[in-house]
């Protein structure tokens, strides 16, 4: 069968969701997402980073075994300690007609525009087939098939530092006949919701923005100079907004997973609960463009910072609000 | 095939939103590229989120991400289309 390439929001819920729908599962990339309990937010501070920083989903992996254990699909994963071996059982599976997903260093895909590719080491490809020494790629970031020639590919696959892909494959192998959605959809969403209001870490979920709150007026004894500081703070921007977020740190994609679980449950609560996130995301952007604005014009004292403070203050008052009203729905539909 | 008048609006809303006021509407080309040096605009990634929050309360279109605004945000034209296709105000 041929391989549907689709562009998508975010690398992992798309390749989890192309590959889903390959092997006759059709399923959505905002299904992926919610089903998985993909959204998320924590504030870290640590020795390790150089700046204190935000996510906005979930650990990496998630999302794949998330779905897997809410649905019932079932994927096979390998990591590999030789990478020699590790293009041999990618060779032999692609020559076997099955795409693959590969974990990959996003600097080496040549395909993408230079000024976007950066070192990250957990960008995710389905690799469709292997044509000389040339692999074809879907990549949800581009908007066709692309190709990558096998150097590169080995690159992304084994590059060293954090979270290295160590060659991490995965593809389906086997799908339920039959998936409960009702079950699988309320239990992403209270899980999703229990990270959010009820895990008892300081800097994770509604308590983790209301630490980002907090510290961002600090940042400014943090950051080196002014120009750090600006990009710290243009930062803001980039993590809720590129990176593949589907916009406002995934806030409009959990929304349309709101939408087609409603469609799907026949249930018009998760409508209602649908327009409600999203008018939280649309404040979420409102965050960053004003993060963007004050950053690129180094428009950086107290009173400005105050203000990107207390906007974020109310986003966590909106998503305490928010998610501790769908574990109370999710408690009520079980 | 969207209208004059739709582009022309479409012009002016950029123009206002991000305070350009050295560039008048008919400099512009309809199907020429927004973003970029050497464009008549010039615009970047921060003026494409405004340009996107400008429509979506103008015209009640929403574009959530990256994806969907690096081919809508194309140019005057391609923005016109999307919008007489999806516009809700």
């Amino acid at each position: 069968m041929t391989f549907q390439h689709k562009m998508a929001a975010h690398c992992e819920s798309g390749t989890v969701a192309a590959l889903l729908n390959h092997a006759g599962l059709s399923i959505s990339e905002p299904l992926v997402f919610g089903i998985s309990a993909g959204i998320f937010f924590g504030y870290f501070e640590s020795k390790k980073f150089p700046f204190p920083t935000f996510v906005v989903r979930n650990r990496p992996g998630q999302i794949r075994t998330g779905v897997a254990r809410r649905t019932g699909v079932r994927f096979k994963e390998r990591r590999f300690r030789n990478p020699e071996k590790g293009e041999r059982v990618l060779d032999d599976l692609l020559s076997g007609g099955k795409p693959v997903a590969c974990q990959t260093d996003f600097f080496y895909m040549k395909y993408l525009p230079d000024h976007v590719r950066v070192h990250i080491n957990v960008h995710f490809i389905t690799v469709v087939e292997k044509r000389g020494d040339v692999y074809v790629v879907s990549d949800c970031y581009s908007p066709n098939l692309a190709e990558l020639d096998r150097e590169s590919l080995m690159k992304a696959r084994f590059a060293g530092g954090s979270f290295s892909p160590r060659g991490f494959i995965f593809h389906p192998v086997s799908i339920p006949r039959r998936i409960d959605y009702r079950t699988a959809i309320w239990k992403g969403i209270a899980s999703a919701a229990f990270n959010m209001v009820r895990l008892p870490i300081p800097f994770i979920g509604v308590k983790g923005i209301r630490l980002f709150a907090k510290k961002v007026v600090d940042w400014p004894s943090l950051a080196r100079d002014i120009d750090h500081l600006s990009h710290e703070i243009m930062k803001i921007n980039i993590f809720l907004e590129d990176q593949g977020t589907g916009g406002a740190g995934f806030r409009f994609m959990y929304a349309t997973f709101l939408r087609e679980a409603s469609e799907l449950l026949n249930d018009p609560d998760l409508l209602e609960m649908s327009k409600r996130i999203m008018e939280i995301g649309d404040r979420w952007r409102e965050i960053s463009l004003f993060a963007a604005r004050i950053g690129k014009r180094r428009d950086l004292g107290p009173d400005r910072l105050g203000e990107l403070s207390a906007m974020i203050y109310e986003r966590a008052d909106a998503e305490e609000r928010f998610f501790n009203d769908l574990l109370k729905l999710s408690k009520s539909k079980k | 095939m969207a209208t004059e008048g739709l582009k022309k609006e479409i012009k002016i809303l950029i123009m206002e939103a991000l305070n350009i006021d050295d560039v008048s509407p008919e400099e512009v080309g309809d199907d020429e590229s927004l973003f970029g040096e050497g464009n008549t605009l010039g615009l970047d990634s921060i003026d494409a989120l405004e340009i996107v929050m400008a429509l979506q309360e103008k015209y009640g279109v929403r574009i959530d991400d990256k994806n969907q605004s690096r081919f809508i945000l194309k140019s005057i034209s391609t923005i016109a289309e999307f919008i007489e296709k999806n516009r809700t105000n």
